[in-house]
């Protein structure tokens, strides 16, 4: 793993992309990734948020899916998506209370492998922006494992990692709730939003991730800013 | 399900143009944007946008400097940025004062959208006037069910418990008891029954002419066969009831006995609460407690003409009549008393009753001129007396005392008509602002009473003098250039200058003040005698000093002011409170700021071109 992490997330993408099968997964695996040393302020990114069943991978479900895209220092709100997918499993009572999504409504909504597909489809040759990015990166690879059967590589920044940084860097202590995502969007004067859904947290996290960038000093390489997380399916 | 970007479009449906929007529009409005994030001292458009852009605020602050660093305005929440799009406005350096979130719709985006939505085009294309004239339809009290007398009841009249007496009760007795009360009609109740009402008439016509002893008991000369109305009866009923009967007062009756008694004159006032009806009572009044009574009733007035959508000048017109009224009255009063003048006379109304702008909360402004017979000596004391009792007396009404002292009782403004030109010369000459003050309000003089003739002459030679004398005018101008208008409004605060906020704002000198001393220094440059704000601007537009369109956008903005001051008073009025001339912002909707702001701009950009135009004069 620390051998892989040296070559790098494009070497593993180029190696899984040799055994992937046909299909989504090749497809987005074909792309190369932005390079390390770009600025981040040029970099193409897709501010992805997921709402779930539960909180693990292995048992629980995707229910809705947001994606919003990030062209350097500009949210592309032309690309915000929203999917609702149709589940195996009835949803839990508290998930439908806390997502506001209901049986009724995940019974309209399309199938994991459609939703999935269309979001690599927008992911290729972007870097994933989330908050706490392994929920993201975790239910993405789990279900990439079970429909194409293979691996995938997905570059990403967490924003709540950028956080936690930054208090580390100024020796803070953090305060409970502080690495919320609404009370450090709140920390960055965004406005509040009410709903509550997989497209307003993504482009909630976007929202987040360029104030940081605006917060840090100077043109900053993208590598300063990749999670480490973006290599757990890979390893 | 659809919850596309709802955040965004439930932003976009609270702010102009937008609010304008059908809904379908406005859904997909949100998929066109994007959006940026501006950290606090970072330039305003970013730098590295490549296209332009309309800007809308979603969160923070941004300001824009004019390139000689002055403030031009702050956008906050709501606020748009069109200039990138739109051929007009001036060139800016802007900056975010806060950190902030902004939405960007490309300029080429935006001309697509307005080809094909009208509302949308409308916004942008609308010259200032237009646009404000519309904001003022807004103002307007909603087509509120306006009651009638076919639809209120005769209770809502009964204010008070009917006088009553005993028909056992001697004539004399009887007009005691209506004199102390101060009604016009008695009821007699004979053991809790009405039995009979005796009215003013009933007491000249059968007593008085009759040559009825007024020991006699009232029960002879009264009215025994009494009609009523009960209380749930339409108004409009009992008005048809008197007139059939021909009688002026129908008892109030319902099961529990008598409620009250209705009077022909309380249902013509609500219905005619109008300056017609005021007038009346104000030339009937004898005495200063009537006048007093009579003036109580202009807030009411003042309510009930905006609920039925009297425009701010056509309430100017009316408050200002029923003020002349009372003037005159207030004057032949006192002649009673001081007898007839031993000159004659003008009374004159300056400010904004001389203009007929008055609204309810106006101080007094007047003066005296007097013929050139007067002698100090001999005629002084009468004056000087006249004055007084008449400034009390308009005091006494809620006109209160000018705090500049312009009134008739200070020997400074009362005057023989030579003293005038002479006084008038002397401030030319003194050549300070003061003295270009003081022709400003000499120039807003209209006659009340007496010999307008005497006024005439005056405005002929000042109108004269001034647009001949363009250094004069640009004292005026400098004068005028004090009161500007307010920047705008940052949250819910005015933005009065740089770094200057207030809490509330004073709509007249920072909107009708402004506007009215603009007109008068056009009006005068041109030579054109008219006296109203709006009179004035029609007057002078279309003249080389003012083109049509800026007369007309200064109309528009005048009548927004007016409209929004009306309201406001009106909303005092019924809250109980004294109105006044101060608006705060948080009582104001986005849309209503963002008009207000556009009148404001007005204002500033002509206060501009006239200090351009005047500024060579004023530096020598």
């Amino acid at each position: 793993m620390i051998f892989e992490r040296f070559l790098g997330a494009d070497f593993r993408r180029r190696r899984l992309l040799a055994k992937a099968p046909a299909g989504p997964l090749r497809d987005y695996l074909a792309t190369p990734f932005p390079a390390k040393e770009s600025a981040s302020g040029e970099v193409a990114y897709l501010a992805l948020d997921l709402e779930t069943t539960g909180g693990d991978p292995e048992h629980d479900e995707i229910v809705s899916f947001g994606w919003v895209a990030v062209n350097g220092k500009r949210i592309d709100l032309a690309t915000a998506q929203h999917r609702v997918v149709r589940l195996r499993a009835a949803i839990s009572p508290t998930s439908a209370v806390i997502h506001h999504i209901t049986d009724d409504e995940a019974d309209r909504g399309c199938r994991l492998e459609q939703a999935l597909a269309e979001l690599l489809q927008a992911l290729a040759g972007r870097v994933l922006i989330a908050h706490r990015v392994e929920t993201e990166l975790d239910f993405v690879g789990r279900a990439c494992e079970r429909l194409y059967g293979g691996r995938i590589v997905i570059p990403a920044v967490d924003t709540l990692q950028i956080a936690i940084r930054k208090q580390q860097r100024r020796q803070q202590i953090p305060r409970r709730g502080s690495l919320r995502l609404h009370a450090l969007r709140e920390k960055y004067g965004l406005p509040r939003y009410r709903a509550h859904n997989a497209l307003s947290d993504a482009l909630s996290a976007a929202e987040l991730f360029l104030a940081q960038q605006a917060d840090a000093p100077g043109a900053t390489p993208l590598k300063s800013w990749l999670s480490p997380s973006a290599s757990r399916f890979a390893a | 399900m659809d919850v596309e970007l709802v955040e965004v479009r439930d932003f976009l449906a609270e702010y102009p143009p937008f609010s304008t929007l059908d809904a379908n529009l406005l859904n997909a409005l949100p998929k066109m944007l994007s959006v940026r994030y501006l950290r606090r001292g970072s330039r305003f458009p970013p730098a590295d946008e490549t296209q332009p852009c309309l800007y809308l605020v979603r969160k923070g602050a941004v300001e824009r400097r004019s390139s000689a660093g002055a403030l031009l305005d702050t956008l906050c929440e709501g606020d748009l940025c069109a200039v990138d799009c739109l051929a007009e406005g001036e060139s800016s350096i802007g900056t975010a004062i806060e950190d902030t979130l902004v939405y960007l719709l490309p300029c080429a985006t935006l001309r697509a959208l307005r080809r094909e939505h009208a509302t949308l085009d409308e916004y942008f294309v609308r010259s200032a006037a237009e646009r404000l004239r519309l904001g003022r339809g807004a103002l307007e009290p909603a087509s509120q069910v306006r009651s009638s007398l076919l639809t209120l009841a005769v209770g809502a009249f009964v204010e008070r418990q009917p006088v009553c007496g005993a028909p056992s009760l001697s004539i004399r007795q009887a007009a005691e008891i209506m004199t102390a009360e101060r009604v016009s009609a008695l009821l007699l109740v004979d053991a809790g029954k009405l039995c009979g009402i005796v009215t003013d008439r009933d007491l000249r016509a059968r007593c008085l002419a009759a040559g009825v002893d007024s020991a006699t008991p009232i029960a002879r000369i009264m009215s025994s066969d009494v009609a009523s109305i009960g209380p749930e009866s339409a108004a409009f009923e009992a008005l048809m009831l008197m007139t059939h009967k021909g009688i002026h007062h129908l008892p109030v009756v319902d099961a529990a006995g008598l409620r009250g008694l209705l009077s022909s004159t309380d249902l013509m006032r609500w219905q005619s609460a109008n300056t017609v009806y005021l007038a009346g009572l104000v030339r009937k009044s004898e005495a200063l407690g009537d006048l007093v009574r009579a003036s109580a009733e202009l807030p009411e007035l003042q309510v009930r003409m905006q609920a039925n959508g009297a425009t701010p000048s056509q309430l100017g017109q009316a408050v200002s009549s029923v003020n002349d009224a009372i003037t005159i009255r207030l004057i032949e009063i006192t002649q009673w008393q001081l007898g007839p003048a031993p000159v004659p006379f003008a009374w004159v109304a300056c400010g904004s009753q001389g203009r007929h702008e008055q609204s309810v909360h106006s101080d007094q402004d007047n003066a005296l001129i007097l013929d050139d017979r007067f002698v100090e000596q001999q005629h002084g004391a009468y004056f000087a007396a006249l004055a007084q009792h008449v400034n009390d007396g308009l005091n006494a009404c809620g006109y209160r005392y000018c705090p500049g002292k312009v009134m008739a009782s200070n020997a400074a403004w009362r005057k023989p008509q030579s003293g005038w030109i002479q006084a008038f010369r002397g401030w030319i000459r003194q050549a300070d602002t003061m003295a270009a003050m003081l022709a400003a309000n000499f120039l807003d003089m209209r006659t009340v009473f007496g010999e307008a003739a005497l006024l005439t002459p005056l405005h002929a030679a000042i109108n004269a003098y001034c647009s001949r004398h363009d250094a004069f005018l640009a004292r005026m101008v400098a004068n005028t250039l004090k009161n500007k208008p307010p920047l705008g409004f940052f949250r819910n605060f005015t933005l009065i200058a740089d770094g200057d906020h207030a809490d509330a704002f004073d709509i007249k000198r920072g909107g009708l003040i402004p506007i009215t001393d603009l007109a008068r220094i056009h009006a005068l440059a041109g030579g054109h005698a008219e006296i109203g704000t709006l009179a004035r601007l029609r007057a002078a537009g279309g003249s080389p000093g003012l083109a049509a369109a800026s007369a007309q956008e200064l109309e528009e903005a005048f009548e927004y002011f007016g409209s929004l001051r009306l309201r406001h008073q009106v909303e005092q009025i019924r809250g109980g409170s004294t109105p006044d001339n101060f608006i705060s912002p948080r009582s104001l909707t986005a849309l209503e700021k963002n008009y207000l702001k556009q009148a404001f701009k007005v204002v500033g950009r002509m206060q501009d071109v006239l200090a351009q135009r005047y500024a060579a004069h004023r530096s020598q």
